[in-house]
């Protein structure tokens, strides 16, 4: 019981942050066609500079106000020069972006050196609850609220306002919605720097979570984002999360009982989604 | 005429390698240029895939390193004998084709997004299995082994990667000028187009992706015999970024581009990581081919020598106009 | 009296095909015009041009004698032209009410006002307020798809061919609804079904291979027996 309820803590925490990434992938992906292979260059970015502030200031809240500012930054840059001008050409469009990850990684190296940087949870955070005999761990209940607040919150753009319309309008339509008149490219920028902060917030609060960060671990953590979008389907948001949990949990758990198949076992389960259906469980693009 | 000049011209260079370590007897020459040929041979697998079908494939380091495990296993394991070699060749042939098989029949029907995503999370997979497998792969740090006598010398590896390399040329070029390769073409330049000619097109990606999986295995068998040593690091990404980088670079869809390609990258990693004594900012070297990578794709999506192809066929064709303008006024 | 839209000899080519060889056409203030021809003649190609869809390579499209064609869409499209295309362009997964949001450009009393009249005008998107967009019917789609474009006050309304696939009393039902809007905005409407053409259309232009070969009053084509056979292939 003790082991099964801190599998699923554990799985729902992983869980969060792979959604924090595949969230921006999949959304960027629905609305403008567009699959960002520096994703994870850029959940990298989030995680030194967020680390870095946070080791400098002292204040984890500072910490993740700067990745976050960081993944805005480097998310307009990214749309704006890199993406932009290679719009609606899938092929150049991945390629691109693969080049932007290699240069993303590597710059981390130049800025702050080839090592690894470790990081603690501010004392707040540190510790652990006990109820009965289960100990929950503080840090990770404290990812798991900040990943359901940051899906509700866009949820909530997404339902309620009007950019959240034109959003969903647009991963259906998108000449549509310009022959309505509106400036969809502003749209694509705003998207895609807001899917970058996302990324970056889900880089920050690793690095507590795992102890150090390194810059590889922007491809690993995208490697699982890509299964989740998949998985759930490209565009769809909701997807992102429902299948983000179920990476999350269901590599917990083999990693504990079979922990040489843990990342086989969610591959596999792409593959079987791929084959069946490929617009995922939840999406509704092919 | 113009082709026959071309053949000329790579003729010579063929035969200009084939008498340089013969005449000019640098051992780390050597030793570069072997490793030129066999990332030119991985390269050029590449390009039948991307320059030739339009298919961006992320895990091409996966063919790579099950030839280089293979030739690896089957030397430490068995006996490092011809017989053995061979048997390697053929194992590598049989599981790189089915593996590029099933991984084509599964996303090649679907947007160009899945194949790169799907060969990226394999690759990872492969990555994966090679680390844990510690009986056959000794996990991370690798192992050492012995190759057959014939070939340890390293004038005579040398010489064999080079005809290798020219082999996979030849043999790349005739596949893509034959009808086949035609319908390749055809398929990148326009898919509805060509689906609606009436050709099944997935069938002809796959052959695609079955061919170039299994030319980049027999590249990794000569990877790892020309180091007598293999680990974990040719599954990892920077595999695959290398073939990328150098196909276009030295240009997509032209074969000999990757060549090219091919021998800018190996020499450039070579001068700059010796440089990062001096400064260890050239130890990132990367860093620039990344940005030289970007601005390729953007601005010369053609590479060197697509570049330099289309600036002649524009010469040419400016000629001709003239000359049209010359016999109607 | 002046031409609100105006093409000048527009060339579009879609990929490498030349689609449009030479479009030229004059839409009057207050009147339909509209544009007719056999399938594939280039109507729907001629529309997504003047919204910027597939621009012109050629020719100009001037809105109120300002050129447009070089205007991305959105911007073609604030400077107020409506667009009701082929298809109808329904945010299948938005609710009927979220469609209409999509297009409205303010929220204001003027423009609730004007909601209340539309839906007035359609009764049957009331019915389906709340509804997805993608279980409304045929008919309801194009009211829906009218209804968007017509939510902001448009000085002009590209229609294309909003009778296509729906029951003949359906048809009546959009008729009148475009008699209605017409009392207020120009309209290029595209139009195979003669009946429907004839008794709304002012003026018409026929298009044949990509480019305008014929126009006039309306009343010129429902005499001309002929003209029509040739183009139309209609009696
Ligand atoms: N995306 C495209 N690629 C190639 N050709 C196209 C494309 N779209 C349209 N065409 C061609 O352009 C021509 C004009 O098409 P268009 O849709 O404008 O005709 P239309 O007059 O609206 O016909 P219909 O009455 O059938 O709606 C047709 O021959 C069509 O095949
Ligand atoms: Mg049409």
């Amino acid at each position: 019981m003790e082991v099964f309820f801190n599998l699923a803590l554990n799985g729902l925490a992983t869980g969060m942050l792979i959604f924090l990434l595949a969230a921006g992938l999949t959304l960027i992906f629905g609305l403008m066609d567009v699959l960002n292979f520096a994703h994870g260059g850029l959940f990298a970015w989030g995680a030194y500079s967020g680390t870095w502030i946070y080791a400098t200031t002292g204040s984890f809240f500072i910490g993740i106000i700067g990745a976050i500012i960081t993944g805005l930054i480097l998310g307009m840059i990214t749309e704006r020069f890199i993406i932009k001008p290679v719009y609606g050409n899938h092929v150049q469009q991945i390629l691109i972006t693969l080049g932007l990850m290699l240069v993303l990684s590597e710059l981390l190296k130049v800025v702050w050196g080839p090592n690894q940087l470790s990081a603690v949870a501010p004392s707040f955070l540190q510790g652990s609850w006990e109820v009965g005999n289960i100990i929950i761990i503080k840090y990770r209940v404290f990812i798991i609220l900040v990943g359901l607040l940051v899906f509700l919150a866009v949820q909530y753009v997404l339902k309620n306002t009007k950019i959240g319309l034109v959003v969903r309008a647009g991963v259906m339509n998108k000449e549509m919605v310009q022959a309505l008149g509106i400036n969809i490219k502003k749209v694509f920028m705003l998207v895609f720097m807001i899917g970058a902060a996302m990324a970056a917030l889900g880089g920050v609060l690793l690095g507590p979570y795992s102890g150090v960060i390194h810059a590889e671990m922007g491809m690993e953590f995208a490697i699982l984002a890509f299964i989740v979008v998949v998985i759930g389907g490209m565009g769809s948001f909701p997807g992102s999360i429902l299948a983000a949990i179920l990476v999350g949990l269901s590599g917990s758990f083999m990693a504990y009982y079979v922990p040489d198949l843990a990342l086989a076992a969610n591959m596999l389960l792409m593959v079987v989604v791929l084959i069946f259906r490929p617009q995922g469980l939840f999406g509704m693009k092919g | 005429m113009i082709k026959e000049k071309k053949n000329l011209f790579y003729g010579l260079i063929a035969v200009m390698l084939l008498v340089l370590p013969f005449v000019y007897d640098s051992r780390s020459m050597i030793i570069l240029l072997t490793q030129v040929f066999i990332f030119a041979m991985f390269a050029m697998s590449y390009d039948l895939l991307l320059g030739y079908t339009g298919i961006v494939s992320f895990g091409h380091a996966m063919f790579f390193g099950i030839g280089a495990y293979t030739i690896g296993i089957f030397m430490k394991q068995f006996e490092p004998t011809v017989p053995y070699f061979l048997l390697a060749v053929l194992v590598t042939v049989v599981l790189t084709a089915i593996l590029s098989y099933i991984v084509g029949l599964l996303t090649l029907r679907l947007k160009s997004h899945f194949y790169a995503m799907l060969t990226l999370a394999f690759a990872g997979l492969f990555l994966v299995l090679a680390e844990k497998w510690r009986s056959l792969t000794y996990g991370n740090d690798g192992f050492t082994f012995r190759t057959p006598e014939v070939f340890r010398d390293r004038f005579d590896f040398y010489l064999i990667c080079l005809v290798a390399m020219i082999l996979v040329f030849v043999l790349l070029t005739r596949f893509t000028n034959s009808p086949l390769g035609r319908v390749l073409q055809a398929i990148r330049e326009n898919e509805p187009r060509a689906e609606s000619l009436g050709y099944s097109v997935i069938q002809y990606k796959i052959i695609a992706s079955v061919v170039s999986g299994v030319i980049a295995g027999l590249a990794g068998i000569l990877y790892s015999m020309s180091l007598r040593f293999v680990n974990t690091s040719v599954f990892t990404m920077d595999i695959t970024l290398d073939a990328l980088l150098m196909t276009i670079i030295g240009g997509v869809g032209t074969l000999v581009g990757a060549i090219v390609g091919a021998g800018i990258i190996e020499f450039a990693h070579h001068w700059l990581t010796q440089l990062a004594k001096v400064h260890w900012i050239f130890e990132r070297w990367i860093i620039l081919f990344g940005i030289v990578y970007i601005l390729a794709v953007m601005f010369f999506p053609k590479g060197i020598v697509g570049t330099l192809q289309n600036m002649k066929k524009r010469k040419k064709h400016t000629v001709e106009n003239k000359d049209d303008k010359n016999i109607s006024g | 009296m002046s031409a609100q839209l105006k093409l000048n000899n527009v060339e579009t080519y879609i990929g490498q095909f030349h689609i449009l060889q030479g479009i030229s056409f004059e839409v009057r203030k207050g009147e339909v015009t509209v544009l007719l021809g056999r399938n594939g003649a280039g109507k729907t190609t001629t529309l997504r041009t003047i919204m910027g869809l597939n621009p012109a390579s050629k020719g100009q499209v001037q809105f109120n004698g300002e050129d447009i064609h070089s205007l991305p869409t959105y911007q073609i499209a604030q400077k107020g032209i409506g667009y009701v295309p082929e298809d109808q362009g329904i945010f299948a997964q938005l609710t009927v009410e979220e469609n209409m949001k999509v297009a409205m450009k303010s929220d204001n009393d003027q423009t609730q006002a004007r909601l209340h009249y539309i839906l007035d005008l359609f009764p049957d998107l009331k019915t389906f307020w709340k509804k997805p967009g993608g279980l409304l019917s045929g008919g309801q789609k194009q009211m829906l798809s009218i209804a968007r474009a017509y939510i902001n006050e448009n000085e002009l309304l590209l229609i294309d061919e909003p009778s296509k696939g729906l029951a003949p009393i359906v048809v009546e039902k959009v008729m009148e609804s475009i008699m209605e809007m017409k009392e207020n905005t120009t309209i290029v409407l595209v139009e195979q079904n003669f009946m429907m053409a004839s008794t709304i259309g002012d003026r018409f232009y026929i298009i044949d291979d990509g480019k305008t070969v014929q126009s006039g009053e309306m009343q010129v084509l429902k005499d001309d027996q002929d003209m029509r056979r040739k183009y139309l292939g209609i009696a």
